[in-house]
């Protein structure tokens, strides 16, 4: 190294940078010894280099946080020393749970499928439900013609009742006996036969529900009318004396009726030849203002004994199918 | 690098990796995410850093990192002429240590920067040719125009006072 007028800056940089060695050093402190005039000129360069300086970062510690693995592994271990046994202990604890539910996860084999069979039609099942559909309907079609012809003969049993009435209301024996023996208000009027009819009689059966209303307006005489229309809420009873002064069953009730049908009056009557049929039916004629015109409400019932039957023959049938489909 | 290694890099060096971001910056939220860039990517790359190449690396990172931050930003001479208090040059009792830092704000990044390491963190001129992507002449060479030019303003100032 050559210390010289064209050398020293750079050696003294190279000094101040501690670029150089140690022998180096001491050549350029020498140099500066023995001139004295570079002492200044080293002076400035040394005054160029930067005191250092504390400046802390303040964020050390969260720098360090970011240590992840380390913490995991240190709550890893604090968990199974301190904490897995007592949780396995609390879980153990719980009933169904340590047994049971584990036994449920280590199924071993594969539980029975359940073979869901296709709805596939039944010729023979639709066959027997058909004919049981058409006897039902065939045998309901039979009762309602019954009660057609029923109808037909309770008019004609009507026409006899109406007749029976005229020849009652022209019959001599015939007593119109006001009856008072109600505590009501309204009056009575029992109408006593006494003609024989015991045979009509005889023939009647006690049927509690069967009952026919029977407008026999025009069919009454006029005294009869007369009773009726003076007394809308009288009830005429026709008894008659059987053979042991019993009251006949046969009533006719004159059932209270309102203004506007023109002073219609229905009697219900009980008709016994209606019995061999064990149907029930109703009429209800209402009469309009045009003597023409008259409005009929009709309704039957079947006899539920008759529908028993129906309802024995199709189960029969289905017990029949079952039993062979079966062997 | 193991985990302890990196806790002691963050111990020894986090303090000289902020301090040389915001000498040069002089904006201490952005060092401060400097360094916390430059220590994560170290932790990433834990694995490939030796723990005697931990500190060149830190700062090679939190140098490229202020490199970007300062070209994203561009607001280092608005912080110059902002943040530095401007004092005359004639009065006498301004400290020698105040203007000699406000002579080397005033030197570009690349002066600054080879000043700040090899002042403050006394890196070799080979360490910092490392630190710096330059070649050892180069920082050689630009290290010693650095102090030509402060040792220059600071003659100024003491021929001013004088």
């Amino acid at each position: 190294m050559q210390l010289n007028e064209s050398t020293y800056e750079t050696i003294f940089l190279l000094y101040i940078d501690n670029e150089l060695s140690h022998k180096e050093r001491l050549e350029v402190e020498a140099f500066i010894v023995d001139n004295p005039g570079y002492a200044l000129e080293m002076e400035a360069l040394k005054a160029t280099v930067l005191n250092v300086e504390n400046i802390p970062y303040a964020f050390k510690e969260n720098l360090k946080h970011q240590l992840v693995e380390t913490s995991l592994e240190t709550l890893e271990e604090d968990w199974n020393t301190n904490y897995a046994s007592v949780l396995k202990e609390e879980v153990q604890k719980i009933p169904g749970l340590s047994t049971s539910f584990k036994h449920s996860l280590k199924k071993a084999t594969v539980s029975e499928g359940i073979m869901i069979q296709p709805l596939r039609f039944n010729q023979h099942k639709f066959t027997y439900a058909a004919i049981a559909a058409c006897l039902m309907v065939f045998i309901g079609y039979q009762q309602l013609t019954k009660s057609q012809l029923s109808d037909s003969q309770v008019s004609s049993s009507s026409a006899t009742n109406s007749m029976v009435s005229n020849s009652l209301a022209t019959n001599s024996n015939i007593v119109l006996v006001p009856n008072v023996s109600s505590a009501s208000t309204k009056s009575e009027v029992t109408i006593i036969s006494k003609t024989n009819k015991q045979e009509l009689v005889n023939n009647i059966k006690p049927i509690t529900k069967t009952k026919k209303e029977i407008l026999i307006l025009e069919k009454l005489n006029t005294s009869e009318l007369e009773i009726a229309k003076t007394n809308r809420n009288a009830s005429i009873a026709i008894t008659e004396p059987t053979p042991n002064n019993s009251i006949l069953n046969t009533q006719g009730i004159i059932t209270k009726l309102p203004t506007s049908y023109n002073n219609p009056i229905t009697i219900d009557a009980m008709v016994e030849n209606t019995t061999e049929e064990r149907v029930t039916t109703s009429y209800e004629l209402i009469e309009t203002e045009d003597p023409n015109r008259t409005i009929s409400i009709a309704n039957f019932e079947i006899d539920g004994a008759a529908f028993r039957g129906i309802t024995r023959r199709v189960s029969a049938i289905l017990k029949r199918n079952k039993s062979e489909k079966e062997k | 690098m193991t985990d302890i290694e990196y806790n002691d890099c963050v111990d020894n060096f986090a303090d000289g990796v902020y301090r040389f971001i915001v000498k040069n910056i002089r904006h201490p939220e952005d060092a401060q995410d400097i360094v916390q860039s430059a220590f994560e990517k170290l932790w990433v790359n834990r694995a490939q850093v030796l723990p005697e190449k931990a500190k060149s690396y830190l700062f090679t990172v939190a140098y490229h990192e202020m490199i970007d931050h300062i070209r994203k930003s561009n607001k280092m001479p608005l912080e110059e002429e902002t943040s530095i208090p401007h004092e005359p040059i004639n009065q006498g009792h301004v400290e020698l240590k105040q203007v000699l830092m406000r002579a080397v704000n005033q030197l570009n990044p690349t002066q600054k920067s080879l000043v700040l390491l090899k002042d403050y963190e006394g890196y070799s001129y080979q360490e910092i040719a490392e630190i710096m992507n330059l070649s050892e002449s180069q920082v050689k060479v630009y290290l010693h125009r650095a102090r030509l030019i402060l040792k220059n303003k600071l003659s100024a100032y003491a021929s001013i006072a004088s």
